[in-house]
């Protein structure tokens, strides 16, 4: 019910979902923010024919996991650790995307202020 | 010479099956409408020239004559119009046999037909166990179409009025790797 009451003030600034951000990344920030990085190499993804959705920013704890469920192969619950590892990589990347999305609407909220009031 | 012998007999089957089959297709001239009718339709394969309706009446001697020959009063009797191609087959109200009352005593109760009633020209689909347009609908038909229509219509209008409204997942884009620079909240 949550996303049903906030969804008014995210499209009152026509923000939707699966939307990209338009202002400048470093825009408020005292410290300057670190940039991602892409830890599993692309020959390694290649070579384990990872499909070509799940090669974002978590793909070396994919590739950890991978390996372990190889090696572990049908005793799977002794992969529990890799696969942890993976899915709250994967979770942190859904909350960074969410902070963005709160971050570009409140940055648009102020935006609006500003060129209402001037 | 083994060769040639298969050579010889494939030519001789050839003629010899060619010339029998050309005699049993094509000597009768009703053979071949026949025979695709006995793969299309096993039981009604025969045609009596008595069944031929005759010529559309068009004096009232003819309708008389005509109304007279299928067992009806002068009154009642109505051919098809004349472009139809009846000729003068009488034009019988559209009753299917399932709305006949169950409990007269027919002369013919399987078909619900007494002896020398006139058939209807489409019969066939409306037999008993086939299709009778003569029914007392459960619903009627304006009750039918505006429940159809209001519903897909309804389903319709919601579409176009909350297009405007809809919800998603409070996150931006997917962040691939190699589109685009990506960054932390952090600075580490």
């Amino acid at each position: 019910m949550g996303q049903i009451m906030g969804g008014y003030h995210a499209r009152s600034v026509d923000l939707n979902s699966d939307d990209n951000p338009t202002f400048d990344p470093q825009a408020g920030f005292q410290y300057e923010r670190k940039q991602r990085e892409m830890i599993a190499k692309e020959e390694d993804l290649i070579s384990a024919r990872i499909p070509n959705k799940y090669r974002d920013y978590c793909a070396h704890y994919l590739l950890d996991y991978q390996v372990c469920r190889y090696k572990e192969m049908p005793l799977l619950y002794r992969c529990a650790h890799e696969k942890h590892n993976y899915l709250n990589c994967e979770q942190q990347d859904y909350v960074l995307r969410m902070k963005e999305f709160e971050r570009e609407r409140r940055l648009r909220v102020r935006e609006n202020r500003i060129s209402a009031t001037a | 010479m083994s060769s040639k012998c298969i050579v010889y007999g494939y030519m001789f089957l050839n003629v010899k099956m060619s010339s029998l089959l050309k005699r049993a297709l094509f000597n009768n001239s009703q053979s071949i409408r026949k025979t695709a009718a006995l793969f299309c339709n096993a039981t009604r394969n025969h045609w009596n020239y008595q069944y031929q309706p005759g010529p559309y009446p068009k004096t009232p001697e003819e309708r008389a004559a005509a109304a007279k020959k299928y067992g009806m009063t002068v009154e009642e009797y109505t051919p098809y119009p004349e472009d139809m191609g009846y000729g003068d087959y009488p034009k019988l109200p559209d009753i299917g046999e399932d709305s006949k009352d169950p409990h007269y005593p027919y002369d013919n109760p399987e078909l619900k037909r007494n002896f020398n009633e006139p058939l209807h020209a489409t019969a066939e689909i409306f037999g008993g166990d086939r299709c009778d347009i003569s029914i007392r609908r459960r619903f009627s038909l304006l009750h039918q179409w505006t429940w159809f229509l209001g519903t897909l219509g309804g389903f319709a209008l919601l579409m176009v009025f909350l297009e405007d409204y809809k919800i998603g997942r409070p996150v931006t884009a997917k962040q691939i790797p190699g589109q685009g620079v990506h960054y932390l909240f952090s600075p580490n």
